[in-house]
C-alpha cells in the first residue's frame, strides 16, 4: 500500500522537472515568434526579422542555459518554501492531535523511553561487568595466568597460585604465544611523615606495564630495566596521590619520601587512568618496580595473547616451558598451566547473563507495545482519515502527515528515553556497593542504545504509518457511504492476543526471579555465619621489618601489645592468631589420615590451617560441638581442632576425637591428634562454602612475618578509637591495619544485593510495559467493539455482563501468560540457582508471587477498558456509526 | 544618441512597474518597456526573463499559464501583495535617490558647502 504513496510523493518533484524545462523553452519560442512577427509588421522579410529575434533574445545557446538556470533556482526556491509551509502545517496539526490524547500520547512516549532508556542503562551496567572487565587495549586477548595443583585435590577446594618469580621468568623468556606477560603485586605501605605513619597502597609492576595498559607517565619519567637491575630505590606517584598530597606540582620530582623502611625517589607521576589488573581495585598511590629476578615477591600474572593464539596453545606452551626450565623441579610436576578469561572473575555471571537476556526481550516487548498502541489508535482514527482522503486529501499528502505526527512521537520518546537511560546508568553507578567499584568506569552503552532507539522508533513509524495508510486507502469509500467499521481480523486479534501472552509469561519469569533473588538476600542477612561477627575487629600486625628481626622481638612486640590492651578494660575478649579471620592461608602436602591407606605420593592437597589460641574460639563466638579447645600448646604435644564439615564428610556420624591426620611433606612429619570439633565459620560471608577441611593448630611463638589480634569491643565507635590510639602510642613506626570483620562478611552480601536491586527494578519496568500491553489491547478491543456495545446496552444486556466480559478477556490474557511464564521460570531458574542461598528452584512464594503480581497488573490495566465500555451511550454509539 | 544599458538592480524595478495595473506575459512587458523608454533603453529579452524568474522566486511575482488575444499560450506574471509592497517601497528611495545625485551633479560647484564637499 505505501509504495504507491511513497512513488507518488517522489514522482511529483521528479515530474515537475522536465515541467518547468519545457515551460522555459514554450515561452522562448513565443517571445521569438511574437518578436518575429512584430519586425516583419513593421517591413522586415521573415527570414531578417526571425535573425533579429534571435539576435535581440542574446546568444540562444547561452542565454538558454542561463534562464533554465534561473527557472532551476526558482523552483528549488518555491518548493522549499511549500515543503516547509507543509510541515508547519503538519507538525502544528500532529501537535494539535496528538495533544487532544494526552492520556495515549504519554503513554506511547513512556513506553518508548521506557524501552530505549531502561534497556540501555540496565545493559550498560552488564556490558560493563561482563564484557569489559580490563579496561586496557586489545582486553578481549588478555588472559590471568595462574596455576593450580595438577593432581586431584583431596580436600575439594578449588585453588589457584600465582606463579613463582622462577616460573614467570621462564615464561617470559621462553613464550612466543604471548605478545606480553605483566607482574602485579599490591600491598599496603606507611608513609612516614613528620606526624606519624599513613598507610597507602602501592603496587609494583614491570617497566613495560603502562605502555601494556595505553597509558604513560603524565609527568616524570617510567623506571626502566636499568633502574631495577641497580635496585634504584624509585617510586612514581599515584595522580589522586599527587594532586590530593603533593598540590600537584611539578617540583615533586626528585624529591624523597620514605615507604617503610627505606627511602625512594619520586621520578614520576602516572595517571589514574593507569588501573590496576584487579578488577575493582581502585588505582594504587605508589608505582614501584617489581623485580622479576627477585624471587621473593610474588606477583599475579596478566598476559596478551597474539592475535589467533587459543588458551589451550598458551596453556601447553607455558607447561612445556616449566617443564624444560628444569628450575624448581618439583613444582613443575606439581602444577599445571592455568588461564583464566578476565570475565571469569566475574562475580554473579549467570545473573547478569540472565539480566542481559532480559533486557532484549524487555526491548522487544517496548516495541511491541508501541506497535499495540499505535494500531489501536489507528484504529479509532479509522473514520477521520476515511473522510479526509474521500474529502480528495491526496494519499502522499495524509501520509506525510501520519509521517510527521509518527515522527513527532518517537523523537519525543527518543529523546526522553535517551535521558532516561543516562539517568538510570548513573543511578545504577551510585548505587553499586564498594564490592562492584569497576562500575564507577561504566559508561553508556552506544551501540545498544542506537539499537534500542532505532527499534522502537522505527516499529513506530512503521505500525503509525502502515495501520494509517491501509485504513485510509483500503476502505475510504465503504466507511464513508456505509458508515461500517472496519471489523478486526480473527487473525489479527490473535496476534495482539500472543503478544501480550507473551509479555506476561515474560514479567511472570522475571518476577520469579526478582522475588527469588529477594529472599535470597534476605537469607543471606539472616544467616548463620558460625561465629558472632558483631564488634569483632582484627588489628593486624606486620612484622616484616628488621626492626623485628628476631622471633624475640616478634614474640615482645605481640605480648606487650595485647598486655595493654587487656589493661584498656573496654574490651569484651582478646585473642591472638596468625591470620585475621577472613584471611586464608593453606598448608600444602599429602593429606593423611592415620588408618587410612594414604594418598600416592604425588598427590598434594591444599588445607586450610589457622593457628589460634586457645580463647580463640570463645573470643570469635565458634562453638565447639565436641571435644575440647587444646589444653597443650607445645608443638610436642601435636593437638588439633577440625571444623565440623570435615568431621562429618570424613568421619559421618561418629566421634573424630582421638584420631590423627598430617599434611606430609615427608614421611617423618609427626601426627596430629583431633582434640576438638568447632564449627563451620563463613568468615567470608555466607556466600563462600564453608564446610571445607579446616584445621586450627595452637599458635605458638614461631611468628613469620605477621600476626593479627582479634579483639570484641562492645561495638562503639569510641571504643575502638582507643585500640587505635593505644596501638599507635605503642610503636608509631609498627605498620597496622585495624579491619572491622563485620564489615567483610556484609561486603560479600552486597554484590547479590545489588544483582537483585538491578534485576527488581528491572521487572517492575518489564511488569509497567506488560500492562501497558494489556491495556493497548484491551483498549482496542473496547473501541473496536463500541457499537457492540450499544447494541448489547440499547437490548438490556445488564451493564455488569459487558463489564464482565472486558475484564474477562483481560484475566485470560494474563493468566495464560502466567502459566507459560511459571513453566519457562520453572525451566529457567535452574540456571541461576547456584547463585541462591536458601531458596529452592521451585520455591511457591516466589511462583505464587509472580501469579498475584501478574493479577494485580492486569487488573489495573483493564480499568480504564471497562470503564469506556460501561461509559458507552447505546444511543450514541449506535447512531455515530 | 545610443541606447543606455540598464544599471543594475532597476530592471527588477521596470518589470514591476510594467505589472503594476495588468498581469502580462513576457513579450507584452517587453514591448511596454521599449515604448515606455522611447528605445533609450538597451534590454537583452532573455536578460528580462531571467529578471522574471528571479523576482518570481522572491515571491514578488507569481506566474499562471493563460491564452493571448491570438489564442496561443502564454505565462502570465502577476504583482503579489508582496512585490506591489517592494515597488512602492523602491520607487520611493530610487526617486530620492536619483533627485539627490541630479542635484548634486547639476548645482552649480559654489553652491555647495564646502565641508560636506569633501
Amino acid at each position: 500500500m505505501i509504495r504507491d504513496g511513497v512513488r507518488r510523493f517522489f514522482k511529483l518533484a521528479l515530474r515537475r522537472r522536465d515541467q518547468w524545462e519545457r515551460e522555459v523553452e514554450d515561452e522562448m519560442r513565443l517571445h521569438l515568434a511574437l518578436r518575429a512577427e512584430q519586425l516583419a509588421a513593421q517591413g522586415m522579410s521573415p527570414d531578417a526579422a526571425t535573425s533579429e529575434a534571435v539576435r535581440r533574445f542574446g546568444a540562444l545557446s547561452t542565454s538558454r542555459a542561463r534562464l533554465l538556470d534561473a527557472a532551476r533556482h526558482r523552483e528549488h526556491h518555491m518548493q522549499r518554501t511549500e515543503f516547509l509551509a507543509d510541515l508547519k502545517q503538519d507538525t502544528s496539526f500532529a501537535l494539535r492531535t496528538l495533544g487532544r490524547q494526552k492520556g495515549w500520547t504519554a503513554v506511547t512516549i513512556a513506553t518508548l523511553a521506557l524501552g530505549i532508556g531502561a534497556t540501555t542503562a540496565v545493559f550498560s551496567v552488564v556490558s560493563s561487568l561482563l564484557l569489559h572487565p580490563l579496561p586496557y587495549p586489545h582486553s578481549d586477548r588478555m588472559v590471568f595466568v595462574y596455576q593450580e595443583p595438577s593432581t586431584g585435590n583431596r580436600t575439594g577446594i578449588s585453588v589457584t597460585i600465582t606463579p613463582s618469580a622462577p616460573v614467570v621468568r621462564a615464561w617470559m623468556a621462553g613464550s612466543h604465544d604471548f605478545e606480553a606477560l605483566e607482574g602485579y603485586n599490591s600491598s599496603t605501605v606507611m608513609l612516614q611523615t613528620r606526624d606519624e605513619p599513613v598507610k597507602y597502597q602501592a603496587a609494583r609492576i614491570f617497566p613495560t606495564f603502562p605502555r601494556f595498559a595505553g597509558e604513560k607517565p603524565i609527568l616524570g619519567r617510567m623506571f626502566t630495566t636499568q633502574d631495577i637491575a641497580q635496585r634504584d630505590h624509585v617510586v612514581l606517584l599515584g595522580e589522586q596521590l599527587w594532586r590530593t598530597r603533593y598540590g600537584a606540582q611539578r617540583n615533586v620530582l626528585g624529591t624523597s619520601v620514605t615507604l617503610g623502611d627505606s627511602t625512594y625517589t619520586v621520578i614520576g607521576v602516572l595517571p589514574s587512568a593507569l588501573r590496576p589488573p584487579v578488577i575493582g581495585d581502585a588505582p594504587p598511590d605508589f608505582w614501584m618496580p617489581l623485580d622479576v629476578n627477585n624471587n621473593n615477591l610474588g606477583m599475579m600474572l596478566l598476559g596478551r595473547l597474539r592475535p589467533g593464539i587459543t588458551s589451550a596453545a598458551a596453556t601447553s606452551e607455558l607447561d612445556s616451558l616449566v617443564a624444560r626450565s628444569g628450575t624448581d623441579a618439583g613444582a613443575s610436576a606439581l602444577f599445571r598451566t592455568r588461564l583464566a578469561q578476565p570475565s571469569d572473575r566475574v562475580r554473579f555471571r549467570d545473573s547478569l547473563t540472565m539480566l542481559s537476556g532480559a533486557v532484549l526481550l524487555v526491548l522487544l516487548v517496548a516495541c511491541a507495545n508501541v506497535a499495540h498502541l499505535l494500531l489501536a489508535r489507528t484504529a479509532a482514527r479509522h473514520r477521520e482519515l476515511s473522510l479526509r482522503a474521500a474529502l480528495g486529501a491526496r494519499r502522499g499528502r495524509l501520509f506525510r502527515q501520519l509521517l510527521t505526527e509518527s515522527l513527532l512521537l518517537t523523537t519525543a520518546g527518543a529523546a526522553l528515553g535517551v535521558l532516561l537511560g543516562w539517568l538510570g546508568l548513573h543511578t545504577l553507578v551510585a548505587m553499586r556497593p564498594s564490592s562492584l567499584d569497576e562500575l564507577r568506569v561504566a559508561h553508556l552503552d552506544t551501540t545498544t542504545l542506537v539499537v534500542a532507539a532505532a527499534l522502537t522508533v522505527l516499529s513506530g513509524l512503521f505500525f503509525g504509518i502502515m495501520g494509517a495508510m491501509q485504513s485510509a486507502g483500503n476502505t475510504a469509500q465503504n466507511t464513508v457511504r456505509t458508515g461500517a467499521a472496519i471489523s478486526p481480523g480473527r487473525r489479527s486479534e490473535r496476534a495482539r492476543g500472543a503478544l501480550v501472552v507473551t509479555e506476561m509469561a515474560l514479567s511472570a519469569m522475571l518476577i520469579v526471579g526478582a522475588t527469588m533473588f529477594m529472599r535470597s538476600v534476605s537469607n543471606l542477612q539472616h544467616a548463620d555465619l558460625g561465629f558472632q561477627p558483631r564488634g569483632l575487629y582484627a588489628v593486624n600486625l606486620d612484622l616484616s621489618s628488621s626492626r623485628y628481626a628476631t622471633a624475640a622481638s616478634k614474640a615482645a612486640v605481640i605480648t606487650g601489645l595485647t598486655q595493654q590492651l587487656k589493661q584498656l578494660g573496654t574490651l569484651r575478649d582478646i585473642t591472638v592468631a596468625g591470620d585475621p579471620p577472613n584471611s586464608m592461608s593453606f598448608s600444602i602436602g599429602r593429606f593423611e589420615v592415620d588408618g587410612e591407606t594414604p594418598p600416592p605420593t604425588s598427590e598434594t592437597s591444599f588445607i586450610e590451617v589457622k593457628s589460634v589460641q586457645p580463647n580463640y574460639f570463645r573470643t570469635m563466638g565458634i562453638h565447639m560441638l565436641s571435644g575440647s579447645v587444646f589444653t597443650d600448646t607445645t608443638a610436642a604435644a601435636g593437638q588439633v581442632i577440625v571444623n565440623e564439615g570435615f568431621a562429618r564428610k570424613h568421619w559421618g556420624t561418629q566421634s573424630p576425637l582421638g584420631h590423627r591426620l598430617r599434611i606430609a611433606q615427608s614421611d617423618s612429619e609427626p601426627w596430629l591428634t583431633i582434640v576438638g570439633v568447632a564449627a563451620d565459620v563463613a568468615s567470608f560471608g555466607p556466600t563462600m562454602e564453608n564446610t571445607a577441611p579446616m584445621l586450627y593448630t595452637p599458635f605458638n611463638d614461631m611468628v613469620l612475618r605477621s600476626t593479627s589480634i582479634i579483639v570484641r569491643t562492645g561495638g562503639s565507635a569510641a571504643s575502638i578509637a582507643r585500640v587505635r590510639g593505644l596501638v599507635r602510642g605503642f610503636d608509631p613506626h609498627l605498620p597496622v591495619t585495624i579491619e572491622n570483620v563485620e564489615d567483610r562478611t556484609a561486603t560479600s552480601i552486597a554484590t547479590p544485593r545489588y544483582v537483585m536491586l538491578t534485576l527488581s527494578l528491572f521487572t517492575a519496568l518489564a511488569l509497567v510495559l506488560a500492562a501497558i500491553g494489556l491495556y493497548g489491547v484491551m483498549a482496542y478491543a473496547v473501541a473496536q467493539r463500541t457499537h457492540d456495545i450499544g447494541i448489547r446496552i440499547a437490548l438490556g444486556a445488564p451493564r455488569r455482563t459487558v463489564a464482565r466480559s472486558v475484564i474477562l478477556r483481560g484475566a485470560a490474557l494474563a493468566l495464560l501468560g502466567a502459566v507459560i511464564g511459571l513453566v519457562a521460570a520453572h525451566w529457567g531458574t535452574r540456571l541461576i540457582q547456584h547463585e541462591l542461598y536458601g531458596v529452592a528452584k521451585s520455591d511457591p512464594v516466589s511462583f505464587a508471587a509472580a501469579v498475584i503480581v501478574l493479577l494485580g497488573a492486569a487488573a489495573v490495566a483493564c480499568v480504564v477498558p471497562t470503564r469506556r465500555a460501561l461509559a458507552v451511550d447505546p444511543i450514541t454509539a449506535i447512531r455515530a456509526e | 544618441m545610443p541606447a543606455l544599458p540598464v544599471l543594475k538592480g532597476t530592471l527588477d524595478l521596470l518589470v514591476l512597474r510594467a505589472l503594476n495595473w495588468t498581469p502580462m506575459h513576457g513579450f507584452e512587458i517587453v514591448s511596454w518597456l521599449e515604448q515606455a523608454a522611447h528605445g533609450a533603453l538597451d534590454v537583452e529579452d532573455s536578460a528580462l526573463y531571467q529578471a522574471l524568474y528571479r523576482l518570481e522566486e522572491r515571491g514578488l511575482l507569481s506566474a499562471e499559464w493563460g491564452v493571448t488575444g491570438n489564442n496561443r499560450k502564454a505565462r502570465y506574471y502577476r504583482l503579489t501583495s508582496a512585490g506591489r509592497a517592494y515597488l512602492r517601497a523602491e520607487t520611493k528611495s530610487w526617486v530620492r535617490y536619483a533627485e539627490t545625485v541630479t542635484a548634486i551633479l547639476t548645482a552649480p560647484r559654489n553652491s555647495l558647502p564646502a565641508g560636506d564637499a569633501a
